[in-house]
């Protein structure tokens, strides 16, 4: 995925072309829909927006239900703190994702795709515009793709800044102007989705990874990294490494190979604290646990989630409690408000974390902070809730001392400046 | 067959429903809050979390559905303690004002919290706040009691169609606003607040008057306004109507009101309510005792009697009476006085349209179910604004519009603006010739191939001469491809639904307008909806209250059917049909010398008003039975209270034609009052009259059951349910050997077919120009509403609106105002300008006293049905 932006000078259609771009969907044309879906099923090509959900499967759930027309949508509401895989294949490779979304196209005879835009990427959205209008003028998008007969368009859409647009049907929900709420499920989007029509929603990584598969073959991309779950995997990697950033590994690389093979270790020669895999929704995990494969199962293994991807590293002098409280008023931000558990809950774990963080936490709190955590989780209509549930007690498993230690003593890292804007509020 | 245990319980379902219902059919209990049966599943709430084996998450048991051998716990300590959990998290935000909460005693939050409620609270840090709102006259809003269950939001959305709530803000600072800010822009259905489970959305009229638990009772009866018929519960202390509350899963309104049904019951306690009889004396109207008023008022009308004959003695029976007021009513000027000459407002059109469809389609063609009306493939309403009008039918029409169905409006529907798929938004008076020309589209696209099913129609309907599209273009002025379209979504559904106003008959055309609708509806396969603006104007029909019409529908001039009413009542009945209603005004003084008008406003709500006061105080002598001072009361020489709705017992007959029963919910109020056919019965009895022995209301019940072959063997205890629909346990005309009333089809085609002339359109028309309309708001229905507090805060008095083109034409500004004059008269009201109204129209209702604008209008008689077609003339609007 990173290897055309990284081969090519400038990211336009010649240069992707050069490095093999199109060459994919040229393919899948030449395919039976039925065949592209096969294929991509062979390539245990799982999605890359989190859950990990094999994407031949869902594909195979919309192509079979009979209503038409049927909708492709691209998510790029990449809003998972931690995340920024999506924003540089929309910024820098914008024509792999566009020519994954027509295989996908082929593959369900859909004729319009959108791309749900994070509202935070405004420039993606020009990027994305230009590229589309690259891509219409080439014939590889319109009424009569590469001559084929085939019909396909895309719309991009901005979002309005909500986390839980990621969530695909609180995302359909908003590009029908509606408010973005999660939709009840069943139906799943795969049957009613857009418009109540079946609709297929990948992620952009998901996306960006067909080009390859069809132009190579299931059969090569299976070589790619474990082989239980094939492929190679973008993970962003912030926080208090050498060399932040984005990279391009195969699925299975250690957290250890990440943090020290790739990012140059930890920043100014500090001692590793704690690390987030995943995401802000993926529990953190101790050093000891990093020498796990970075792929769906083995991070589940050690209690946390692949998720997006997200490496978040923090140093021996970050203060986990205000990394959670950090965590929670996203969260609580965040929070769409549908259901009981995550509107009410996320606001009063932010606020536990808050008293803890200022010093006005008191003893029973971290038992609350439990029972509140574990009432939220498994209760919440989408993982939204889970999500902020786990954070915390991932991080009240491996920091408890942490906790403590504020309770009787307050923060010893002492207040930083958001601490203490907070405690002026 | 799906069978799942519930609790160790084997349970069969039916079909497949959701695990909540499947419980709740089988008396387990399952708390909820965000789940309604009238609305969409959400799974909000969470409250209703079960266990159900094979699933490692708790699951919602509103939103899963019943599948065969599950096995679900409603009650183990997990599914408890997670209840108790999500009880928590509401509570943390929620404020502890039960004490000074109106809520408090029926509400589901609290009943919760007694059950499954923790002793203490943990949640220390501060409560979320709002400020009360109480911008808006009729409800109020406390949003830190919201539990953001968001079924106001999905009333107002989904059922409702009005959109004029939203959740604002994200998270914990949800709340729902409207849109329009602190006052809501909307149409106060009230349903938002009726599905609230707290006390986030509450009604202002009866705030900090009472607990819950201090109401006396809750009276099920039938909405007094319109003619759905609307089933409600009176909530009832100190003999006073303290709120309206929905009762959802009965009747045809299955809990759903409209603004008048749910806020308009203030007239019933008015102040202004009159409280004993009246007699003119010296030229003034003095206060009298009954017995003395009764005395004086049947000597009189024995006197008219004897002197010019009972011919001279015109009545005009009540739509806001009961079944039993008014059969009394035509019995006492038949039986009592020999008079045929009785009528009512259904003379204004409705009696003349169902007339003619049951003449088509034989008697009962207009006799279907209102909740069908949503299940059709699409519906037209003509000439109607039903959701203004009669709005929980307007309801059905939207969610027919919401399932995706057509629905095709002709004429001024403002109610169905934002749901109808298609509009043919011609002038008032012009709508016949849509229908010429939707006709002739569906012809053209059908090529011709109708049903098949009845030739004698089909026949007729080939020979129609319809319209060029050109010409209906110009005649109506919609353009011709909107004519195509709605022809288009029509000409392939296979079931829909008519609603069609008493416009369309009150019409030169009438005959035309309903012989091109019945040949509409064939093609399309509909049934008919007519709209009916009072709550038992089909029961005026039914029960004989028109000059040639027996109760039960039977023609007074055939021997056959007269014999059996002479044989119950003792004499020999008038075999002459009597004058109707605009004859007797316009022979009042000469032919007519007395009448009799009971809970109607004639002076007020006919069209050529001044004609009609004039009419009035030419009678010897005029009786007026209402709840107020009328405009027609004012001018009466015996004015007689009588009791309001919710103060009698007895029936209505809805637009359905289903007679529902009304149950007396105040004792003392209006004490002083009678119910009507008591005081016909009282004068009955000083005139000498001993043919109406009644005791109470169930005895005219059974008198017309013997008597009405339609309403045979019918009890009052039938309907004790959902009423009954018709033709109940009777025998119609047309039916089971009877002849039908009007010519067969193929002579009414020919009738039509031989006139050449296609129908032009209205006197009211003039193309270019600007029109005069009666708006028929959704706030105000005259008499009553004047008197409602309530309706009087929403809209507090007469407005001539009209579109913001149609203000700049005139000249007119918002607030300002401006004149209408015709040759009737003139009036002065305030300019309302509203985006969305139809350019060229200046609306003007017909609900405030000195401000009819039905008084602008004169009338012609359609010569067949003498049904007054309101005509303007010399109409001119300037800005003052």
């Amino acid at each position: 995925m990173t290897r055309y932006l990284l081969d090519v000078e400038n990211p336009n259609l010649d240069g992707y072309e050069k490095a093999g771009g199109y060459q994919g969907l040229a393919r899948a044309l030449s395919m039976e829909p039925a065949l592209i879906i096969e294929e991509v099923k062979k390539s245990g090509l799982r999605g890359r927006g989190g859950a990990g959900f094999p994407t031949g499967m869902k594909w195979t759930f919309a192509a079979g239900d009979p209503k038409f027309p049927k909708y492709i949508i691209c998510n790029a509401d990449e809003g998972e703190p931690g995340t920024f895989k999506d924003k540089a294949i929309l910024e820098k490779n914008p024509h792999i994702l566009i020519e994954g979304m027509a295989v996908a196209a082929r593959a369900l005879k859909a004729e319009l795709g959108y791309i749900y835009l994070r509202g935070e990427y405004p420039k993606g959205k020009d990027i994305l515009q230009a590229a589309l209008k690259e891509a219409r003028g080439k014939g590889y998008l319109g009424e009569n793709i590469m001559g084929s007969g085939m019909r396909f368009d895309i719309h991009v859409h901005l979002g309005a800044g909500a986390y839980i647009c990621g969530e695909e049907t609180a995302l359909i929900n908003s590009l029908e102007g509606k408010r973005g709420q999660p939709r009840l499920k069943p139906p799943f989007p795969v049957n009613s989705g857009l418009w109540g029509r079946p609709t297929m929603v990948n992620n952009v990584e998901t996306l960006a990874n067909l080009p390859f598969i069809m132009r190579a073959g299931a059969a090569q991309y299976v070589k790619i990294g474990d082989p239980g779950c094939p492929g190679n995997k973008l993970f962003p990697v912030s926080g208090h490494v050498e060399k932040p950033g984005l990279y391009e590994l195969p699925m299975g690389t250690t957290l250890r190979e990440i943090i020290y093979g790739q990012a140059g270790g930890i920043k100014n020669g500090k001692r590793l604290k704690a690390v987030i895999p995943g995401g802000i929704s993926a529990p953190v995990l101790p050093p000891d646990a990093i020498d796990c494969p970075m792929d769906f199962v083995s991070v589940q293994k050690q209690g946390s989630m692949l998720g997006s991807g997200g490496v978040m590293v923090f140093d021996n002098d970050t203060c986990i409690v205000r990394v959670a409280h950090r965590a929670l008023e996203f969260f609580e931000r965040e929070s769409c408000g549908k259901c009981t558990p995550c509107r009410e809950g996320t606001s009063w774990l932010r606020a536990i974390l808050e008293r803890i963080e200022t010093r006005q936490g008191r003893e029973g709190d971290l038992q609350l902070l439990e029972d509140v955590s574990r009432n939220i989780a498994g209760n919440t209509f989408c993982p939204l809730g889970d999500g902020a549930a786990s954070a915390v007690l991932g991080f009240l498993r491996h920091f408890r001392e942490e906790f403590e230690e504020h309770i009787k003593n307050g923060c010893p890292f002492g207040p930083d400046d958001h601490t203490r804007t907070v405690i002026a509020r | 067959m799906i069978s799942i245990t519930i609790n160790g319980r084997k349970i069969e379902l039916e079909g497949p429903v959701t695990i909540l219902e499947a419980a709740r059919k089988n008396g387990i209990e399952i708390p909820t809050l965000c789940s309604h049966p009238a609305l969409e599943l959400w799974g909000g709430c969470r409250m209703c979390l079960v266990e159900i084996e094979k699933m490692p998450r708790l699951q919602t048991s509103c939103t899963v559905t019943a599948a065969d051998g599950m096995t679900v716990y409603t009650e183990t300590p997990r599914v408890v303690a997670a209840r108790k959990a999500m009880l928590e998290f509401l509570l943390i935000n929620h404020p502890l004002q039960c004490p000074t909460c109106d809520k408090a005693g029926e509400c589901a939050l609290q009943d919760l919290t007694v059950r499954y409620g923790a002793v203490a609270g943990r949640f220390e840090e501060g409560k979320r706040t709002f400020p009360e709102n109480v911008d808006d006259p009729i409800i109020v809003r406390n949003m830190e009691r919201c539990i953001m269950c968001t079924r106001c939001v999905r009333m107002c959305d989904s059922v409702q169609g009005a959109s004029a709530i939203g959740v604002v803000g994200r998270g914990a600072r949800s709340h729902v606003e409207p849109f329009s800010g602190g006052r809501y822009n909307c149409e106060y259905c009230g349903n938002c607040l009726n599905v609230c489970p707290v006390g986030a959305i509450m009604s202002r009229l009866h705030r900090y008057t009472y607990r819950p638990w201090q109401m006396d009772k809750a009276v099920k009866t039938v909405c007094s306004f319109c003619g759905v018929g609307c089933t409600m519960l009176l909530e009832v202390r100190g003999d006073a109507i303290q709120k309206v509350s929905p009762a959802f899963g009965k009747g045809v309104n299955n809990g759903l009101l409209c603004g008048r049904g749910m806020f308009g019951y203030g007239y019933v306690g008015s102040p202004e309510r009159l409280k004993t009889p009246l007699v003119r004396k010296n030229g003034k109207l003095e206060p009298a005792s009954w017995d003395e008023t009764l005395a004086f008022a049947a000597s009189r009308l024995l006197e008219i009697k004897n002197r010019h004959g009972g011919r001279a003695i015109g009545g005009m029976a009540g739509s806001r009476c009961t079944n039993e007021d008014n059969y009394v009513f035509q019995k006492f000027l038949r039986a009592g006085f020999g008079s045929n000459n009785i009528d009512s407002v259904a003379r204004l059109g409705l009696l003349h349209a169902q007339g003619l469809l049951e003449g088509l389609f034989g008697q009962g063609a207009a006799a279907n179910v209102i909740t069908g009306i949503a299940g059709s493939d699409a519906v037209l309403t003509v000439a109607c604004d039903p959701a203004q009008t009669n709005p929980v039918m307007g309801l059905q029409v939207r969610a027919a519009a919401k399932a995706g169905r057509k629905v095709v409006t002709i004429g001024h529907a403002r109610g169905l603006r934002r749901h109808r798929t298609h509009s043919l938004p011609t002038v008032f008076g012009a709508e016949g010739v849509a229908l010429a020309g939707l006709l002739k589209e569906l012809l053209r696209m059908k090529k011709d191939s109708l049903p098949g099913e009845n030739l004698e129609l089909e026949a007729a309907i080939k020979e129609f001469k319809l319209p060029e599209p050109e010409e209906t273009e110009r005649l109506t002025g919609v353009p011709r491809a909107a004519i195509s379209d709605a022809a288009a979504a029509l000409k392939d559904v296979s079931t829909s639904s008519i609603i069609a106003g008493r416009e369309l008959a009150a019409s030169m055309d009438a005959r035309r307008n309903f012989m091109l609708l019945a040949a509409i509806g064939y093609i399309i396969n509909a049934r008919f909806f007519l709209i009916s603006e009072r709550p038992n104007e089909q029961g005026l029909i039914d029960m004989g209250c028109a000059p040639d019409l027996l109760p039960g529908g039977r023609p007074v001039s055939l021997h056959t059917f007269r014999e059996s009413y002479e044989r119950e009542w003792g004499v020999k009945l008038n075999p002459e049909p009597g004058l109707t209603l605009m004859e007797m005004f316009e022979q009042a003084g000469d032919a007519v010398r007395a009448m009799y008008i009971m809970g109607e406003n004639p002076a007020f709500n006919l069209p050529g008003g001044k004609k009609i006061m004039e009419a009035l105080e030419k009678l010897d002598f005029l009786v007026v039975q209402d709840i107020f001072m009328t405009e027609t009361a004012s001018l009466a020489d015996v004015v007689l209270p009588s009791k309001a709705w919710p103060e009698k017992e007895g029936t209505y007959t809805n637009l359905e034609k289903r007679i529902q029963k009304l149950d007396r919910a105040l004792e003392k109020n209006g004490e002083t009052a009678k119910e009507d056919w008591k005081i016909l019965a009282g004068i009955g009895k000083h005139a000498g009259l001993n043919n109406m022995p009644y005791a109470a209301s169930s005895d005219i019940i059974d008198e017309l059951a013997r008597v009405s072959p339609l309403h045979a063997g019918l009890r009052l205890k039938d309907l004790e349910q959902e009423g009954m629909m018709w033709p109940y346990k009777g025998k119609p005309l047309g039916m089971g050997g009877h002849v039908p009333l009007l010519p067969p089809m193929r002579t009414m085609a020919k009738a039509m077919t031989t006139d050449a002339q296609m129908p032009g359109p209205g006197p009211a028309v003039e193309i270019t120009g600007v029109v005069l309309e009666i708006e028929k708001p959704l706030f105000h229905s005259g008499t009553l509403s004047r008197h409602s507090g309530a309706l009087l805060d929403i809209v507090g008095g007469p407005e001539a609106k009209m579109s913001p083109e149609t203000g700049k034409k005139l000249g007119i500004t918002e607030g300002g105002k401006v004149k209408i004059s015709t040759a009737n008269g003139e009036m002065v009201l305030k300019a309302k300008i509203e985006k969305g109204l139809p350019a060229g129209v200046v609306f003007a209702g017909n609900n405030f006293r000195e401000a009819g604008a039905l008084g602008l209008f004169g009338y012609e008689l359609e010569p067949e049905s003498k049904t007054p077609v309101p005509m303007v003339k010399d109409l001119e609007i300037t800005p003052l």
